[in-house]
């Protein structure tokens, strides 16, 4: 039964690691810059791994919500910059994810996305209010795992891996491109990975299951097994649209890009399976997202959140997610590229960084909080060396969005 | 600086960014022209080649029909989108700049042509017509890229 879960856990946390800022951002990146910006991707894979490590232990142990405890650490107004912060950038994802589910339908039916938008954003709802927790984070996650099609792609392709690893690992910018552009998407990338909404939901999911101190082995199985295998798809993403759309001259700016190399290298059959994982991996992270607006206005203001209640006990929890799901769904229907969005919202994940990370390091740091399972000198010297990181990161990125014009 | 106006700060970055990245503008150069008309051949030699694979793909019974579909309507509009920015750029009053332009709106009308008869042709399920008209496509990504390269 343990292995069961274990495994479970790790599988969903494969098949939940991607959503359409990663489908994006990797694919773009891929057809610009080959495999020359896989660090950026790695760098965040660590960055996530700590955050949710230290968020997921902070919620076992503490059994309380990211910002309630925040609010009650740091005071109100640090309290009310960090909800501000992460609600801004996780209702702009939302709003990718919505745009995202539609587009995809969109690739199955060849049906206008416009005209699925409404229907995803009630169709998100409706699961959000009716389906059990376990149900809607297990089913999205394991079925986000069709996307493993983009690595049996890739093996389709025959590449030359040696090739693929040298890029990975000794990194050149390619010489037709600039290098403030070459940064910028090192930063879309790092922020795609690292999106702040990926982390509250783990840890009020790991309150909604009830995790305690026990829990605690499998929360960093979770993590640090689940989440690397994930980085790996997004590589796989990246390594299918070097091969493919780099050696063409295409330029990502369509889901539809996106899914070619899959259809090239290994036909109908596959691209139906990749069709089916983009449609898990957008809808799973517009439920993610949702429940995160949610998670973080009712845990700052002290409201009964959670689906572990009736929606009834939890009204104005199930209020706060209709609103943004509403406000979402209103966005997309004014015609701004779901793309374009994805592509501001992981940028802006990345400015949004350390207003989120930081008050979760203080928490994980405090023993009258954490007692015996506070940081150990080890993860404190990881975690502050990628809070300078963060930083940087976040201070850079928007002078690079304008100097690059968002990497033109 | 209080939380409130720390997220107002934010909230008018996010819109000025939004605005400023987001604009067309005008070209007070003809080195400026040239280099707007260069991400233009650029990104129409993209759209161009996005359909090529798609119609290659497809062509060997690997492709979806609704996929295929909305891949060259996403092209075509992409191409559109280029053509129409292009145009809307007010070019400096010199030679080279009206040279630049009728010769990259020359190649931007026959990509934008040549989109609209494959979109056409796929959803008629007229494979044989879409291969014959992709067959266009080569030469022109060839000018296009020529272009790219020379106003690089």
């Amino acid at each position: 039964m343990k292995f069961l879960q274990v495994a479970l856990g790790i599988l969903t946390a494969i098949g939940g690691f991607v959503d359409i800022g990663d489908l994006v951002t990797n694919g773009l990146v891929g057809a610009r810059y080959g495999l020359s910006l896989a660090w950026a991707t790695l760098l965040g894979l660590v960055g996530i791994c700590l955050f949710a490590e230290m968020s997921g232990r902070v919620a076992a142990v503490t059994h309380r919500g990211t910002f309630d405890l925040v609010r009650e650490r740091l005071g109100p107004r640090a309290g009310l910059a960090n909800l501000v912060a992460s609600f801004l950038v996780t209702a702009l994802t939302v709003t990718a994810e919505i745009g995202g589910v539609a587009l995809s339908l969109e690739l199955a039916t060849s049906v206008n996305y416009i005209l699925w938008v409404p229907m995803v954003g009630l169709f998100v709802w409706l699961v959000i209010w009716r389906v059990k927790f376990s149900i809607l984070e297990n089913g999205a996650g394991l079925l986000g795992l069709a996307l493993l099609v983009f690595g049996f792609a890739l093996w389709k392709l025959h590449p030359d891996y040696g090739s693929l690893v040298h890029q990975v690992f000794v990194p050149q910018k390619p010489p037709n491109e600039r290098l403030p552009s070459y940064f910028y998407y090192a930063i879309a990338l790092f922020g795609a990975a690292m999106t702040p909404y990926e982390v509250f939901f783990f840890s009020s999911g790991g309150v909604e299951e009830g995790w305690s101190r026990k829990d605690l082995m499998i929360e960093r199985l979770n993590v640090f097994i689940g989440f690397p295998l994930g980085a790996v798809l997004s590589l796989a993403i990246a390594a299918d649209a070097a091969l493919v759309l780099k050696p063409r001259g295409i330029e990502v700016d369509s889901l539809g890009q996106i899914g070619l190399p899959v259809a090239f290298a290994a036909g109908k059959i596959a691209l139906a399976v990749a069709i089916l994982g983009f449609v898990a991996a957008t809808f799973g992270a517009a439920l993610e997202t949702g429940l995160s607006c949610g998670y973080s206005i009712a845990q700052y203001f002290g409201w009964q959140w959670g689906k572990f209640v009736r929606p009834r006990q939890a009204a104005r929890f199930h209020v706060a997610v209709l609103l943004t799901l509403i406000i979402a769904t209103g966005f997309v229907l004014t015609t701004i590229d779901p793309v374009m969005i994805t592509e501001y919202s992981v940028v802006f994940s990345a400015v949004a960084l350390p207003l989120t990370y930081f008050p979760i390091l203080v928490i994980s740091n405090d023993p009258d909080y954490m007692g015996d399972k506070r940081n150990g000198r080890l993860m404190n010297a990881l975690a502050s060396a990628f809070l300078v990181l963060i930083v940087v990161a976040s201070v850079a990125a928007i002078p690079l969005m304008l100097w690059t014009r968002a990497g033109q | 600086m209080t939380a409130g106006r720390a997220a107002g700060v934010l909230a008018v970055t996010v819109v000025l960014v939004a605005i400023l990245t987001g604009c067309v503008g005008h070209a007070a150069t003809t080195g400026a022209y040239r280099g707007k008309a260069h991400h233009s051949a650029q990104a129409a030699s993209s759209s161009l080649q996005t359909a090529l694979l798609a119609v290659q793909t497809s062509a060997k019974g690997n492709l979806l029909d609704p996929y295929l579909d909305t891949v060259l309507s996403q092209a075509e509009d992409d191409l559109g989108s280029v053509q129409q920015q292009f145009d809307s750029i007010q070019p400096p009053n010199t030679t080279e700049a009206d040279a630049l332009r009728n010769q990259l709106d020359t190649l931007l009308t026959k990509g934008s042509s040549t989109l609209s008869d494959l979109r056409i042709a796929a959803r008629r399920d007229q494979q044989g017509e879409m291969v014959h008209t992709a067959q266009d496509i080569p030469p022109l990504v060839t000018k296009l890229d020529s272009f790219a390269r020379a106003t690089s």
